[in-house]
């Protein structure tokens, strides 16, 4: 009896063991899915990451994975908090008024405040939808802080390019319209 | 004495957290809440993201909101990463539990074997008993001596 309790608390303890070092392996090897900004600066052109989030404005969700195959895509990840993002969404905004027809536009709106957001679009003038990203696990997927981060998809759903530099973005947006 | 302890701690702890609950204070809060751009909480980041809320912060304290519900409201914009601890309910209370379960069975599984070892001394023989003419001898001897 106390030998059949001894390898009962000895199997128990080794379940925990390897129980805990799947997690570690499991933890690891999570860890290292490079965000999509990453994938870019190594040469990759990565499948975009799907997100289906509610929209700031509350017409429902935007599901990114519906988009796939039917129109390229610019996706802009800001806060109302960042100052350099009021700058590059109006930018988008004016290309939006160019490409609309050809490209869908959608901002993310990431680690803020549906409220701000909200006055934050009134306030600039961003007509684009918006869906709201509060703890940034989205934002991490694509690649992580800093904001602005703008992303170029084509219509097969690769990402082709992030927005480093003010003549990206009208490279890019010929780009992907002519996908 | 341990009775008059708890009771004591008990009238002293729980006003206040009663208070705390019902009139938050912003210093409070912000070392309760972190900011989701710099992995301080708020009390130590001055980040344009860290800002917006401390002032959400004071606007809810400044209409009424117990600390319960500013942190729900926080939750719901930013998830469960927001707060500095997990909250004492739901899910989160397995984060308070599960610690507290790991300390008390340590000391069951380490007290059980001590009195498992201390039983197992207790048994032992204790050698070789003598002959008891032997023994009388002995006795003898160190009767002599005394």
């Amino acid at each position: 009896m106390a030998r059949s309790a001894r390898l009962t608390a000895q199997a128990f303890a080794l379940a925990v063991v390897v129980g805990l070092l799947a997690l570690l392996i499991w933890r690891v090897v999570h860890d290292s899915d490079k965000g999509v900004s990453q994938a870019l600066a190594d040469g990759e052109q990565p499948t975009a990451p799907i997100f289906d989030l509610k929209r700031l404005d509350g017409n429902g969700r935007i599901d990114l994975s519906t988009l796939r195959g039917k129109k390229p895509i610019v996706i802009d990840f800001w806060a109302s908090w960042c100052i350099p993002c009021i700058h590059e969404s109006k930018r988008l905004e004016a290309a939006r008024k160019k490409y609309g027809d050809r490209v869908e536009f959608i901002g993310v709106d990431t680690k803020d405040f549906s409220g701000d957001a909200r006055r934050w679009q009134r306030k600039h003038g961003i007509g684009y939808p918006s869906v709201h990203d509060g703890s940034g696990s989205v934002l991490t997927k694509w690649g992580g802080l800093p904001l602005p981060k703008i992303f170029f998809v084509d219509r097969s759903g690769r990402v082709i390019g992030e927005l480093e530099a003010e003549e990206d973005l009208p490279r890019y947006l010929q780009q992907i319209a002519g996908s | 004495m341990r009775l008059l302890l708890l009771v004591v701690a008990v009238l002293v702890l729980v006003p206040g957290a009663w208070a705390s609950e019902g009139s938050p204070t912003l210093s409070e809060l912000e070392g309760e809440v972190m900011c989701p751009v710099c992995g301080t909480t708020l009390d130590q980041s001055n980040a344009p993201a860290a800002m917006q809320i401390k002032r959400v912060i004071a606007d809810r304290i400044a209409a009424g909101d117990s600390k319960s519900e500013i942190k729900d409201r926080l939750v719901t914009e930013y998830g469960e990463a927001i707060l500095a601890a997990p909250r004492r309910k739901g899910f989160g209370l397995l984060a308070w539990w599960v610690p507290l379960a790991g300390i008390v069975g340590a000391a069951i599984i380490v007290g059980a074997g001590a009195w498992r070892w201390s039983r197992g001394r207790e048994r032992e023989p204790d050698g070789p008993r003598l002959d008891p003419a032997l023994e009388r001898r002995l006795d003898d001897e160190l009767a002599r001596w005394e």
